[in-house]
């Protein structure tokens, strides 16, 4: 038995299928595949899968990754991103697929590119909206509202900010790297609400996790 | 592909992915190469459109020609619905995104008439007008099957053609006839005409009906050499018979996410109060092989690991074991596990058990429908109380503890002390229960009393009965509340202002149309689901159109009345189901089809169970 990991991206209208949707459609993508899989053997018999971090719906991806178990040890693993592809809709792409390296309690922060612009058309030109942006990121302290088990808590997103970057670019845009994992994880749109908050424009974001990260600044792997 | 500006607000609305298609199994053509388009709409939400076979046969089948593409659309949720409105997105069909005003074809499955006012709104916001006298040239065509088509009178001026019976043939029918206009640049009204002379298509423009004093029809005359009888379609050979080979593969969860096997149409029993059991007569199987074959390479294709077979009433299929042992041949080692939903009771046995114990153990469902004896034999549900029973220890001995019991209320004949014997049933379920002595133990066992109240159809030997009242369904409700006396039982029932309204227009004739325009004017949709439906406000639209809905629901016909339907044929005879509705009267069942012939009239399509030997 060998532990698989496969890599894939997820864009388009793939961006829609919720974390709980995904895993029936990988598993039914994994079942006409054909693909010989572990499967628990409880009471509810199931072919196993598992996602190392879950993505908010409606953000596309580079770099997700999904768990499972050759039962083939000679199974060849550069053919299965073709095999799965054929078995996934449009928007989900395996990308490669190799041993586990990590433990997915290894990753520690995610990257994202996020695309603003304002909901409602004309409300806020580019320039004005970079503009803010690059004031709103200056600030000393950015306080939100973050739901925890606990109930509401606020925070200073500034300190949770790992990098912060804003490239050159045709739209308003920036890449935001934050803590990602288990035990902390600051999604992107805490900072684009507040951002909004603080203009006082409603804004949507295009957003693409590109990077997913370990303690050490490693790809998760 | 979804319109490109959607995009920005489907995170504001519940499910998005109910709006962007993109799923495997979709069918993308380019439309330059295609010369038909048809939209597929259901009248319904994703989830439970997706779920519905028939669009998943009727989908595959017209896609399966080169010269159509066949998309699907459907109504979009209310937080949706005001999105598009307010950003000027019309209706789009999922696999091209664009809206319904590209489409040649408009096309609605009639599941349930409270759908009614959603396929106008469904029209509005595609940007097509909701009359057919408003639609001019040969494009948009509005057309409908599925089982309400049988009396479509109610929605007779927004619809251009009705389906009746099997779709597999008389759609591409009217498809390729479509084509051949197209090419020769036909008018819409030719395009019409021609279609009304194929055997199983209702254009109901070209019939007029008119009333006597007392608003009862006098006469329903065919013009411009239109049939003065419409035949329904029947597909006798189901073998042959398109099915296809890969779904449409939803990446949201839908009602029911799982391969689906289609094992015969029809029904052989013949319960008075339903309608599917005489629309699809006669009783039509698919063989074994043909069966086994279809679900294979369906599973295959799709990754699905759950199978259903679907029927009106599966153990009644002739070799239920055969069939299930011969799935299970390969299902099992495949992991694949079986459902047979529309168990009867008296169908549960030791055998069907063992090759459907699944790894999920849910509960079990049968429909008594009565609650005594008497009532049972008055609509021919020929279940008996020790064959329940019976059949709840097999099932109790298997280790299941949950037992659901569906009735009826408001049957024809029926007096409070059917009612009470509702409550007595479920009693005895649970005395069974105690009683079972290899039973699991520790456990306590869970009935569910589900009563719904009837609604008289059009097509079946309660056609001329009156619906009870709401008050009296109301009281009966309550009754059965007051005469369960065990905390082990769960009582619910169903509204019964929805049900008024649906035997409203289940056997309306054309005087409704007005009622339904307005209804949609003001804004009314989503009837079927409890959060939208206002029976004020309909009853408000009837008071406006100086309409009384008691006429249509509450009122005895006679034998010899002209019903809306009367032009309509469905194989069984209205002689036939006069005799039927006197021996409910008498309460007097009546054997199946595999007993004994009672001459409904379907032998006509000479196959099926008719010509069975015995």
């Amino acid at each position: 038995m060998r532990n698989a990991r496969v890599f894939f991206k997820k864009y388009g209208a793939g961006k829609y299928i919720s974390h709980l949707d995904l895993n029936r459609v990988m598993l039914r993508a994994i079942g006409k595949s054909q693909l010989d899989i572990w499967r628990t053997e409880g009471f509810h018999q199931h072919a196993y899968i598992t996602f190392a971090l879950p993505l908010s719906l409606g953000y596309a991806s580079e770099c997700e990754s999904m768990d499972f178990r050759l039962l083939d040890d000679n199974e060849d693993m550069s053919l299965i991103p073709e095999r799965l592809n054929k078995c996934l809709p449009e928007g989900l792409r395996v990308l490669r697929c190799a041993d586990a390296v990590m433990k997915p309690d290894k990753i520690a922060s995610a990257t994202y590119d996020i695309v603003l612009e304002p909901m409602n058309d004309g409300e806020i030109s580019k320039k004005e909206l970079s503009g803010k942006l690059k004031e709103f990121i200056q600030l000393p302290e950015i306080p939100v509202e973050k739901k925890t088990k606990k109930g509401m808590k606020t925070i200073d997103l500034k300190g949770y900010i790992l990098g912060c970057e804003l490239p050159d670019s045709d739209s308003v845009r920036m890449i935001l790297t934050l803590p990602a994992g288990a035990s902390l994880n600051i999604n992107p749109s805490l900072f684009v609400t507040a951002l909004s908050d603080h203009i006082g424009v409603e804004l949507y974001a295009d957003v693409t996790r590109t990077g997913i990260f370990t303690q050490e600044g490693k790809s998760f792997e | 592909m979804y319109p490109k500006r959607i995009e920005k607000y489907l995170l504001k609305v519940q499910k998005p992915g109910r709006y962007v298609g993109g799923e495997l199994g979709a069918v993308i053509k380019d439309k330059h190469e295609v010369d038909v388009r048809f939209a597929f709409c259901f009248p319904d939400t994703y989830e439970i459109g997706m779920s519905h076979l028939g669009i998943k046969i009727l989908y595959s089948l017209f896609n399966s020609r080169p010269y159509i593409w066949c998309e699907r659309v459907f109504a979009p949720w209310t937080d949706m619905e005001q999105i598009m409105l307010d950003h000027d997105i019309p209706l789009y069909a999922l696999e091209s995104g664009d809206p319904l005003t590209d489409f040649d074809f408009i096309g609605f499955t009639l599941q349930y008439e409270l759908s009614y006012t959603n396929i106008l709104n469904m029209l509005k916001l595609g940007g097509i007008p909701v009359l057919s006298r408003d639609r001019h040239g040969l494009e948009h065509i509005v057309v409908a099957g599925g089982p309400c088509a049988c009396n479509p009178e109610p929605i007779t001026d927004f619809i251009d053609i009705f389906f009746l019976g099997d779709g597999e043939e008389v759609d591409l029918e009217v498809i390729e006839l479509y084509r051949e206009c197209k090419k020769n640049g036909a008018s819409r009204d030719e395009f019409l005409r021609r279609a009304a002379l194929i055997s199983g298509v209702y254009v109901p423009s070209l019939y007029d009906v008119s009333y006597n004093d007392d608003g009862t029809i006098r006469s329903v005359t065919p013009r411009d050499g239109a049939p003065a009888v419409i035949e329904k379609r029947c597909i006798m050979d189901m073998d042959s018979c398109y099915y296809p080979d890969d779904f449409v593969l939803p990446n949201i969860e839908i009602v029911h996410d799982r391969a689906v096997a289609e094992i015969f149409r029809g029904c052989i029993r013949g319960c008075r109060f339903c309608q599917a059991g005489f629309l699809y007569r006669p009783v039509r199987e698919k063989s074994i092989p043909c069966i086994s074959e279809q679900c294979h390479k369906l599973c295959r294709n799709t990754g699905y690991d759950e199978i259903s077979l679907s029927s009106l009433s599966s153990s009644d299929y002739t070799k239920v074991v055969e069939l299930l042992r011969e799935l299970n041949s390969w299902a099992k080692p495949e992991n694949v596990s079986l459902s047979l939903p529309s168990l009867r009771v008296d169908g549960f046995t030791d055998d069907i058990l063992d090759q459907i114990k699944t790894v999920r153990k849910s509960g079990l469902t049968f429909a008594p429908e009565a609650g005594s004896q008497r009532l049972r034999d008055a609509i021919n549900k020929n279940v008996f109380e020790d064959e329940l029973m019976s059949t709840c220890r097999v099932a109790f001995e298997g280790g299941y503890t949950t037992v659901k019991l569906y009735f009826m209320i408001g049957l024809p004949t029926e007096t409070m002390d059917d009612v009470a014997e509702i409550a007595d049933l479920g009693r005895k379920v649970v005395d069974t229960y105690y009683s079972t002595e290899n039973r699991v133990k520790g456990k306590s066992p869970r009935v569910t009393i589900s009563a719904s109240s009837f609604v008289p159809k059009p097509f079946t030997p309660f056609q001329w009965e009156p619906q009870d009242t709401m008050d009296v369904l109301r009281e009966k409700q309550q009754h059965i509340r007051s005469s369960i006396t065990t905390r082990k039982i769960t009582y619910n029932y169903h509204d019964s202002d929805t049900s008024f309204l649906e035997a409203v227009f289940a056997r309306g004739d054309r005087k409704l149309n007005q009622v339904m325009l307005k209804a949609h004017e003001r804004g009314m949709h989503f009837d079927s689901w409890g959060d939208f439906f206002s029976l004020e406000k309909w009853l408000d639209v009837f008071k406006e159109c100086g309409i009384d809905p008691a006429f249509y629901a509450n009122r005895r016909r006679s034998f010899d009345e002209i019903l809306p339907w009367d032009h309509l044929d469905y194989g069984i005879t209205k002689e036939f189901l006069k005799r039927e509705c006197e021996r409910a009267y008498e309460s007097k069942p009546s054997p199946n089809c595999r007993e004994k012939c009672m001459m409904c009239g379907a032998k006509k399509y000479c196959g099926g169970v008719c010509y069975e030997e015995r």
